[in-house]
């Protein structure tokens, strides 16, 4: 078939048929896309749901629900795009998951549903089936975090032409009106090209960097990356998320008990952990001045670590003091983190002494979480530049005339506009006398 | 009654009349009256004496100067404002200041409050340096959103003084009035209660378990404070229910970029708040992030406060729809800081074990 005839088939197809406002040959494509997606998503949930030894697929078929979910939309009409840039679904999708989160607070969840008197309660089965008593695991909660999450990545995606074309190119080019028009305004009479001059000197004194423009406009600008701090606030999501999932996923979080003195293995790798000796200091609990018991200060184990005989890290850890052991050093360490951490999580008595108890974990994507941290604390520190723009610009008849813009604070951006203008009626006032 | 208990009733009452007196300062400062700096230096001489008398009797039942741990230290943190603000007050001019010193005294001791434990070591989870700079941070925070709140309500009030409205602003004071008594009076009736303390061994989370007493006098407390709070609030807004009174208050301009200034900056604390909570978090259990009830409320309060900058910068919501998110936020507050540790558990609750 020649691309011609392949074309005018498209055509044709186009006119006849219209699915959705779509033609038939992507409406095809999008609900064929749709459909094995589908399809995978239930092969996979069966397979999941039906298999006792399955890994935590939830975070993969939560993922697979919305993309299903948004395909099929997209299918019979919706406009994905638009929806996932939408700040009203960002919002809603806040609200819910706020919802949601008290929900999750005020229910029993995990394992602390056996001990509170839910089990008997006839609702019990319901609340369980649909997940309210694991409600921050559950695959629809997982699956809105994902969607809050694509909403967050079309957001920046957008945002980032207009932010560069901002910051890179300063906007000279204004009409009068506009100038006019700005937010906060001025007109100074008869001052004509000597007051631009003037005014050109009192803005740099202030601070603002000065471009000029074709026809004797003047753009005096601050703060004019500072665009970029929402996109490093809200990118450092995706990071954080994709930390989490990398932790989530390939990592572990394991409960390891070594009673004093024995040496146990390291679960999911080939180390060894020995328990030199669990020391405890103790203090009275009294009620009143009488003494009814006794509890912890301070408790430590002396751990060491083993790799076939080997001794590889010896450390006596306590509760905010855990032993780090990296297995390589090399360029992966500081992109994903690898180190096997060992956490002093409790203990507890036996009949033959102490039992240390501690938290084993292993968190791959580590390293990505701290970047994100980082990007969070410096993009929202940053936010509160604002980017304020001031227009200069004589007209025909030699009035000054100067406009505004600030895109927060601004009241306080008022104040310091008018702040300028005085300064330079001053000058030019003090000039003529 | 033995000492400690005397000692925390004592250290109770001094923290409420710093709150009171808060609200006599900043009255102070509206009305510029002087008999109202009279009755609030009054009330904080009083406060400072009950202050005083707990510290001592600290000193005494513990042995040791009262420095030792968190609780000691903020409270005597607290203690020398307040006793520094009087000295200076009664050489210089400054009561005008008091509008800010004493609310800052006031949020010092409640961080102290929180703290609160008999005198001996802090519980091993929470023996790190992380202690200082994560609740430091967060504290920071939320004083910004209480100050957000406080323009915001005032931004409501001036509006309906400016429209001439005045039944709202007494629909106004008294729904506030009667919020704070109910929440206040919840408080109080839990420290009344005295619910038995049980801590789990191994994860050494201690939980509150409240009998059918218990609940009565929690409710109890409630419905003192809400009665009390409808009082407070009846004499409160007849006394603002006045044509010149408008006049008194900053305008309505000022009033909204003041609330938004407090979320603009205690959203940024609160961030690293939290972002602080996840890296101690990981030092001490190995975990970023695990859901617990004060964890999980945190967001909710972050979540609420990102809401309200999102409608405020990106939908251009101004004035009052901004105003009442704003005081309504502080509900969230509210209920992250002490409703978390009173009706819920989980490793934020420092109670003492027994």
């Amino acid at each position: 078939m020649s691309t011609g005839k392949n074309e005018a088939l498209t055509q044709k197809l186009e006119s006849e048929s219209n699915f959705f406002g779509r033609s038939a040959s992507d409406f095809a494509i999008m609900i064929i896309t749709a459909g094995t997606m589908l399809v995978l998503d239930i092969v996979l949930s069966v397979a999941y749901y039906r298999s006792n030894s399955a890994p935590d697929l939830r975070w993969l078929l939560a993922l697979l629900d919305i993309v299903v979910i948004l395909t099929f939309y997209g299918a019979f009409g919706g406009r994905v795009k638009r929806m996932l840039l939408s700040m009203k679904l960002a919002l809603t999708m806040l609200f819910v998951i706020l919802l949601l989160a008290i929900i999750g607070t005020i229910l029993p969840q995990g394992q602390d549903v056996a001990a509170s008197g839910w089990t008997t309660n006839p609702l019990y089965g319901f609340y369980s089936r649909i997940g309210l008593f694991d409600v921050y695991y559950s695959r629809w909660f997982l699956a809105l975090l994902y969607l809050l999450g694509f909403n967050l990545g079309f957001c920046i995606i957008d945002r980032l032409p207009t932010t560069f074309r901002r910051a890179l190119r300063p906007r000279t080019d204004v009409k009068e009106i506009f100038i006019r028009k700005c937010p906060a305004a001025a007109t100074i009479e008869g001052a004509g090209d000597h007051g631009a001059e003037m005014a050109k000197q009192v803005l740099s004194k202030h601070r603002y960097h000065l471009h000029e423009g074709e026809s004797h406009t003047v753009l005096a600008e601050k703060g004019r990356w500072t665009g970029l701090a929402s996109i490093a606030f809200h990118l450092s999501f995706i990071f954080i998320g994709l930390g989490a999932i990398l932790a989530g996923t390939i990592g572990f979080d394991e409960r390891l008990e070594v009673p004093d003195g024995l040496s146990m293995p390291v679960p999911h790798t080939d180390l060894r952990v020995t328990n030199h000796g669990f020391d405890m200091q103790t203090v009275p609990v009294k009620e009143g001045d009488r003494v009814v018991g006794y509890r912890p200060s301070v408790y430590s184990s002396d751990l060491e670590l083993f790799q076939d005989d080997e001794s590889l890290a010896r450390k006596t850890i306590t509760v905010n003091d855990p032993l780090r052991y990296a297995s390589s050093n090399s360029l992966l360490t500081l992109l994903i983190s690898n180190k096997v951490n060992l956490h002093q999580a409790s203990y507890y008595q036996t009949s033959r002494g102490y039992v240390s108890v501690l938290q084993v974990t292993y968190k791959p994507g580590k390293s990505l979480i701290y970047f994100g941290f980082g990007l969070m604390m410096v993009g929202i520190c940053a936010l509160y530049f604002p980017h304020r723009r001031i227009w200069v610009k004589v007209d025909a008849s030699g009035e000054l005339l100067m406009g505004g813009r600030s895109n927060r604070s601004k009241v306080t951006f008022q104040r310091d506009f008018d702040r300028i203008v005085m300064d330079l009626r001053h000058r030019l006032v003090k000039q003529e006398a | 009654m033995d000492i400690n208990r005397l000692e925390e009733l004592l250290f109770i009452a001094a923290v409420i009349s710093y709150l009171v007196c808060s609200g006599f300062y900043i009255w102070y400062l509206i009305s510029r009256n002087e008999k109202v700096v009279r009755l609030a230096t009054l009330v904080l001489v009083l406060a400072l004496v009950a202050h005083t008398l707990a510290l001592g009797l600290r000193w005494y039942s513990s042995g040791h100067a009262p420095m030792s741990d968190l609780y000691e230290s903020l409270s005597l943190f607290g203690w020398g404002i307040v006793l520094f603000f009087l000295i200076a007050q009664r050489f210089y001019p400054v009561q005008a200041a008091g509008a800010l010193v004493v609310p800052t005294a006031f949020l010092i001791t409640s961080i102290a409050g929180v703290f609160y434990q008999g005198p001996e070591p802090l519980v091993p989870a929470l023996q790190s340096y992380w202690l200082w700079i994560h609740v430091t941070i967060a504290m920071l925070s939320y004083g910004l959103f209480a100050l957000s709140f406080g323009a915001g309500f005032i931004y409501i009030v001036q509006e309906y003084l400016l429209k001439k409205h005045y039944k709202n602003v007494m629909y106004t004071f008294l729904i506030l009035f009667a919020a704070l008594g109910l929440v206040l009076g919840f408080w109080a009736g839990s420290w009344w209660a005295e619910p038995a303390k049980v801590m789990d061994q191994t994860t050494q989370i201690v939980s509150n378990v409240y009998s059918a007493t218990d609940y009565l006098k929690i409710l109890g407390g409630g419905i003192i404070g809400l009665a009390i709070g409808l009082v407070l609030g009846y004499f409160a807004g007849k006394g603002a229910s006045k044509p010149g009174f408008a006049k008194r208050l900053p305008s309505l301009d000022v009033l909204d970029e003041v609330s938004y200034r407090g979320i603009a900056f205690g959203f940024p604390l609160l961030t690293i708040g939290i972002i602080t909570g996840a890296i101690w978090a990981d030092q001490a259990w190995g975990r970023w992030w695990g859901w617990d009830p004060k964890e999980t409320w945190s967001l909710i309060t972050w979540l609420f406060y990102g809401a309200y900058l999102h409608t405020r910068l990106t939908m251009g919501w101004r004035g009052r729809h901004s105003a009442i998110i704003a005081v309504i936020g502080l509900i969230v507050v509210l209920f992250t800081y002490l409703g978390v540790n009173l009706f819920l558990s989980g490793l934020h609750s420092y109670a003492a074990p027994t």
